[in-house]
């Protein structure tokens, strides 16, 4: 697994992203416009593409990309 | 004699082990039914079957997707004068992500299963002459939320199946209804609690007039609905929502 890819595809599906503008630290909440369909988008997303199953308290529970990256990487 | 008891009648209660089912079947025990609970899990089903009042009840441990286990319960399962139908998941997901296996998912537990069950019960004859027939449903059938479009489905495919079965079945007296509820607090929605960020949630519950509701508020109706009490009301829905959908919030 690779956090480039991951953070690919997070821009890919989060339209409000300008693609090359996500870090591996950046904080998401701070993506401007950041709502619950993000977060849900989000858990989506991980279940489709690495059939992890990450819940909303876990994205409450972390900060940045990378938090959300080391969970993911974590259940693989 | 108030037409608002269940003495002498018989009714199956799915979904029995935990939540909205568990709460039914314990409320219609104490209202004088002989209950008939069904659910996956053998130890919370027995924890429900420990928390009825009186006796003469039945639980049987089946999941009514599977095939063998449905075709087992209706030959076990005793003439029914009623049926409450609250097996059911919720999984949010954003409609892009959907796929045949997600639809799979909910549609097997919310839709498919009750539309099985009964055809089979009605087909083995196991209904009484006024039965009564209530299916949990959500008031997202009708005002669905984002992520809901498998759930909201569901349930909104219950409610025209509903209402087919009073269309079917009214010869016999017997009737068919739905409970919309709205956000009931039970394990599903600790579930969904964990989903959704907290602050959606509080943010959802500061829209509730009378606060969010309690199993026993849901059971309360389905009393109603069970009971002879309704015996006008078919093919209708009973929207419990606390006043949420009043919108004034």
């Amino acid at each position: 697994m690779d956090i480039g890819d991951f953070i690919k595809k997070i821009e890919n599906e989060i339209e409000e992203i300008t693609p090359g503008v996500l870090k591996a630290d950046t904080n998401y909440r701070n993506i401007p416009g950041w709502s619950s369909m993000h977060a849900l988008i989000i858990i989506a997303l991980i279940d489709t593409e690495y059939n992890v199953t990450i819940t909303g308290s876990d994205i409450r529970s972390c900060q940045t990309v990378n938090d959300l990256f080391t969970i993911v990487k974590s259940r693989v | 004699m108030t037409p608002f008891h269940l003495q002498h009648k018989t009714i199956l209660v799915t979904g029995a082990s935990s939540g909205i089912g568990q709460q039914v079947a314990i409320s219609i025990s104490e209202m004088g039914a002989n209950v008939v609970i069904t659910g996956r899990n053998e130890g919370r089903l027995t924890d429900t079957f420990k928390k009825l009042k009186n006796t003469n009840h039945q639980q049987i441990i089946a999941d009514i997707t599977n095939e063998s286990d449905l075709q087992q319960m209706i030959k076990v399962v005793p003439m029914l004068d009623g049926i409450v139908h609250c097996a059911g998941v919720v999984k949010p997901f954003p409609i892009k992500f959907i796929s045949k296996e997600k639809i799979k998912e909910t549609f097997t537990v919310n839709y498919e299963a009750q539309v099985e069950l009964m055809a089979q019960i009605t087909r083995n004859k196991k209904l009484n002459k006024q039965a009564s027939i209530v299916f949990i449903s959500s008031i997202s059938a009708a005002h669905p939320h984002k992520g809901g479009a498998l759930y909201a489905g569901s349930k909104a495919a219950l409610e025209s199946f509903s209402k087919v079965i009073a269309l079917e079945f009214y010869t016999m007296g017997i009737r068919s209804n739905c409970i919309a509820a709205a956000m009931v607090k039970t394990p599903m929605y600790e579930y969904s609690e964990q989903n959704a960020s907290k602050e959606t949630m509080d943010e959802h519950i500061n829209k509730y007039p009378l606060g969010v509701g309690k199993p026993t508020d849901i059971a309360n109706a389905t009393i109603f609905l069970l009971s002879d009490a309704s015996k006008w009301v078919t093919g209708t829905t009973i929207t419990l929502d606390g006043g949420f959908l009043l919108g004034g919030m």
